[in-house]
């Protein structure tokens, strides 16, 4: 940075940090995993394609593996450690009773777009969740029970008495 | 042993500077700092290449951060994302052929962080934003060290794959492109096999102004991408339907100009006949959409998306 001082503020999961400038020309992803200790964010193709490592800055996802912390500016960063416990919880029965999880790797992605997406995240508003979730690869599973569990879940957040099925 | 020990970053280590006006900007630029927007392909580039490793924000600049859809015309700033623009029904509605570019880019996630201008600097020749550009007569407004400033025509802009005409410090501050008005439509359609991932095989974008009769063609543009060293103007070849209603004939025999009158090239994707066959095909859906998005834009002045 042109205006260099010895740290910078960043907020992840509702948490201050303070970490060295030298993080701003690094990548996000790294800083989560190896200064954070947040492994829950996964590094797949380290280019913006399989979305293993999807963040939300804002409440918006971003592939961690190309954002550079200085990047990230005042906005608020959520990895999957920061999700609603409640939403997880669901997301990871709804996984285990579709078959939605293998090898896993996918997963923490996965259930990061699963929270954007049932807390009403959409681009043009009127996109397909498959439309939406094309930035995420899952080499096992198929992406049927993925969608399934997602639709559950907003099903669930339409109606949180739990008198749905 | 931390993580990223054991599993380093492909990338070099990168200076990063974040100027808050123009002329820092151009400065930096011209002591050969690379501007970035969302860094989607500049960070791929250093990753593979090493290169480049001095970069420059574009977000902390008040003028490139500017999104407006007017009353003619929509400007889209430099650091603009192409999410930001995706997220406005205003502009969905106003430059359809754009927004369609736009929403192919990438995934969602990508969509949040790349920048239109970012698609247009470099310089793809299948680069889905650009053919919407070129049918939306976007105008590339360029600053240079030293308060120069500039316009470009877009079908100027991009020169070779890779390249465009920037000068030694100059950035794009933005691109205005015209918004479609009464009896005016446009349309943008690519083929890939992986959306989030691939770059397009052909891709097509077409824009139709139809005479008072809501039947008659008085004007139409058309680009193609990924069929040639840049995304080309095709808009001569389809002046044969000026003057005259669209027909499934009229079409095929645009479509078939366009297939015999662009360059592609054979490469891991597919081969230049395979890309020959699918401009065919998708000059003729895109010209009909068009048309179609022409004949049901509003008393308004507004195309519909
Ligand atoms: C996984 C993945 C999928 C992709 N899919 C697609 C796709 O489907 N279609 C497609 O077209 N592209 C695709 N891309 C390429 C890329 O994401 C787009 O081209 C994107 O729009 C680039 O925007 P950016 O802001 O990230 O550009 P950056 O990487 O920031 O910049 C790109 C180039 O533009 C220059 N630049 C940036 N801002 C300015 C400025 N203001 N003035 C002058 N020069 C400037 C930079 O110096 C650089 O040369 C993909 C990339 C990835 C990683
Ligand atoms: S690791 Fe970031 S998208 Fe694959
Ligand atoms: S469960 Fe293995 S990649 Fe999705």
């Amino acid at each position: 940075m042109n205006t260099p001082s010895a740290q910078f503020e960043i907020v992840v999961n509702g948490v201050a940090h303070h970490v060295s400038s030298g993080w701003h020309s690094r990548r996000l992803l790294d800083l989560l995993r190896s200064e954070l200790g947040l492994v829950g964010t996964k590094e797949g193709c380290s280019e913006g394609d399989c979305g293993a490592c999807t963040v939300l800055l804002d409440g918006e996802p971003v592939v961690s593996c190309l954002t550079l912390c200085a990047m990230v500016g005042s906005r608020t960063v959520t990895t999957v450690e920061g999700l609603n416990s409640d939403h997880l919880e669901r997301f990871a029965a709804g996984c285990e009773r579709t078959g939605g999880v293998q090898c896993g790797f996918c997963t923490p992605g996965f259930a990061v777009m699963s929270s954007w997406l049932v807390d009403g995240g959409t681009e043009t508003g009127d996109d397909s969740d498959a439309k939406l979730l094309e930035g995420n690869i899952c080499r096992c599973t198929g992406y049927q029970q993925l969608a399934e569990v997602i639709s559950s879940l907003r099903t669930i957040s339409e109606d949180p008495t739990g008198a749905a099925p | 042993m931390t993580d990223a020990a054991l599993r380093p970053s492909l990338l070099p280590e990168l200076e990063l500077h974040a100027p808050t006006s123009i002329e820092e900007l151009t400065n930096l630029v011209a002591g050969g700092c690379h501007p970035i927007g969302g860094a989607t392909d500049v960070l791929l580039s250093a990753a593979h290449t090493g290169n480049p490793r001095r970069l420059a924000l574009t977000a902390h600049v008040p003028e490139l951060t500017t999104f407006a859809v007017g009353p003619a015309n929509v400007t889209i700033g430099g650091a603009v994302t192409l999410g930001q623009l995706i997220r406005s029904a205003d502009f969905i509605s106003s430059v359809p052929a754009l927004a369609e570019g736009a929403h192919n880019v990438g995934s969602t996630q990508l969509r949040n962080s790349a920048t239109l201008v970012g698609n247009l600097c470099t310089a793809s020749p299948a680069g889905d934003t650009i053919p919407g550009q070129f049918v939306q007569g976007a105008v590339v407004e360029v600053a240079g060290p030293s308060g120069s400033r500039r316009s470009v025509p877009v079908r100027d802009f991009t020169v070779a794959p890779g390249r465009t005409s920037l000068g030694k410090g100059e950035v794009v501050t933005s691109v205005r492109v015209e918004r479609c008005g009464r009896l005016d439509g446009s349309a943008y359609r690519r083929f890939t096999e992986r959306n989030a991932i691939d770059l397009a095989f052909a891709s097509v974008a077409a824009r139709v102004w139809l005479e008072a009769d809501g039947e008659t063609v008085k004007d139409v543009r058309l680009a193609l991408g990924a069929v040639g060293p840049t995304v080309i103007d095709a808009s001569a070849w389809a002046a044969a339907l000026v003057g005259l209603c669209v027909t499934a004939e009229r079409l095929d025999q645009i479509s078939e100009s366009a297939a015999l009158g662009c360059a592609p090239i054979s490469d891991h994707r597919c081969s230049a006949d395979y890309r020959r066959q699918l401009v065919r095909v998708l000059v003729a859906e895109t010209i009909e959409l068009a048309v179609d998005r022409a004949h049901t834009s509003n008393a308004a002045g507004e195309g519909q998306s």
